[in-house]
């Protein structure tokens, strides 16, 4: 006798997510279950097509369901739908279903070119995703991106953003005229914040990032006022970590309620170039550390290495021209890490209902 | 911005905030299961903004009794994750209330008895 399709369900009832906690199937992960004689075939749909345990679901409830009396085989298509938890008000973007900050306590910790790097790496995984440079102080990311002003098109007063590696892009930069120094005023930054956020057409993304200015000013407070952000991630190096600013940083976030969906050690360790032996410039691991003493998500540690650099400079961040390089991998994890965390969230974020009598 | 004293993140979490029928009151329902309400005059003579509180002196210089006894709620906007924005009647709007200001202002004699 074949088996039903509730006998399928109860067989993948024992297989949790392990970030969420609960079994796939009170999830809504299990869809489409189609018991063809001794095949049996269903679609897992998971929340981010960049999720670490991917292989592992996959193989654990093929491994449940052809333990089945009767069944021979089971057809098993991953797939992915991302959740949004954007609340529900004004202050939602159209489309964009998370949106992520990322900052740092000073400059120069790589904040751009981790998120660069971080962008890709999840637009590899088949992620829609946009990014937003807001660091008006230093705009690198155009550099990285290989993107100009002259990419941005408009229809009207709507700007439309230019693709890169296949990430949707804008920079607050890109608001001022030509080569101008952004030399901005409060009221000024605002006013581009809110053009790029709101005048842009980001269309459907699971992800939109926003590159922050290093520390705590008008640009986060204006962001944090307009937007209901998924969470923030802190970027720092071993060596900052230890002082207060990336910790006022944390602090500017949760006053204002932003929640943390984890830390990135950059400038880790250094790989030499010669001889391949790893050295800890700054002391290495001072952010997992501190993201276990603030009990927050370590998300992972990348290495110093100049083709991180020399990539990001040529418009091609390493995730793109060297996949295979330590550096790349790492970002990849990262990426899969914080996409958990995004996950997490979804599930997790207090909504509130306004309601008017 | 001022810090929650309760170290429980529920009881500065709203689940729902309820503008009451012609804007006279605000009920807001708070993941600790508290339920709060608050009167219109009483949350608009308590307006945070730089306009009614001096930024450098800290004083009040708009309070309770600078402000019209039937003013009414009109529109509550929400500000990112952490507060609202309250518009009056008066025409006044300039002034967010963070959720662990309004947890903290809650002006039920529970809560009212463990106020300084």
């Amino acid at each position: 006798m074949a088996v039903s399709e509730r006998d399928v369900l109860d067989a993948l009832r024992p297989i949790q997510d392990p970030d969420l906690k609960r079994d796939i199937v009170s999830l809504g992960f299990v869809r489409g279950v189609r018991v063809e004689g001794a095949v049996v075939r269903l679609e897992i749909r998971l929340t981010t097509p960049a999720c670490p345990v991917k292989d592992k679901i996959r193989d654990d409830a093929k491994r449940a369901i052809e333990r089945l009396p009767g069944v021979e085989r089971a057809e098993i298509e991953m797939t992915s739908e991302v959740r949004g938890s954007a609340a529900p008000d004004k202050s939602a973007i159209a489309g964009v279903k998370n949106l992520v900050a990322i900052g740092s306590g000073k400059g120069g910790v790589g904040k751009s070119t981790v998120t660069v790097n971080l962008a890709l790496a999840l637009a590899g995984s088949g992620a829609k995703v946009g990014l937003l440079d807001a660091d008006i102080y230093g705009p690198s990311l155009p550099i990285m991106m290989g993107l100009t002003q002259e990419g941005v098109g408009a229809r009207g007063d709507v700007l439309i953003p230019p693709v890169a590696h296949g990430v949707r892009f804008l920079s607050m930069g890109f608001m001022a005229p030509g080569d101008q120094p952004l030399i901005w005023r409060g009221p000024m930054a605002h006013k581009a914040l809110q053009q790029t956020l709101f005048g842009a057409e980001w269309g459907e993304l699971d992800y939109l990032l926003i590159d922050l200015p290093p520390g705590t000013g008008d640009v986060h407070l204006t962001l944090v006022q307009s937007v209901a952000l998924t969470g923030g991630v802190i970027v720092s190096t071993p060596q900052d970590v230890g002082l207060t600013i990336s910790r006022k940083t944390l602090r500017m976030f949760q006053q204002t309620r932003v929640h943390l969906l984890g830390l990135v050690e950059n400038m880790s360790y250094y790989v030499c170039p010669h001889c391949g032996q790893h050295d800890d410039i700054f002391g290495h691991g001072g952010a997992e550390k501190t993201a276990e003493a603030l009990a927050v998500p370590f998300l992972g540690a990348v290495p110093l290495d100049r083709h991180v650099r020399e990539h990001a400079d040529r418009g091609t961040p390493i995730v793109i021209a060297e996949p295979e390089h330590p550096a790349s991998v790492a970002y990849r994890e990262i990426a899969g890490r914080l996409a958990q965390q995004v996950s997490i969230r979804s599930f997790e974020a207090p909504q509130v209902s306004i309601v008017e009598e | 911005m001022s810090v929650a004293r309760s170290a429980d993140p529920r009881a500065a979490t709203p689940v729902e905030i309820r503008k009451r029928p012609g804007g006279a009151r605000l009920a807001i329902t708070w993941a600790d299961g508290h339920v709060g309400e608050y009167a219109a005059v009483y949350l608009r003579g308590r307006c945070p903004c730089a306009h009614c509180v001096d930024e450098i002196t800290g004083e009040r210089r708009v309070g309770p009794l600078q402000i019209v006894p039937d003013v009414t709620l009109l529109k509550i906007v929400p500000v990112g994750n952490y507060a609202i924005q309250l518009e009056w009647s008066d025409g006044h709007r300039t002034g967010l209330y963070s959720f662990e200001s309004l947890r903290s202002l809650c002006p039920c004699p529970e809560c009212a008895s463990d106020k300084p």
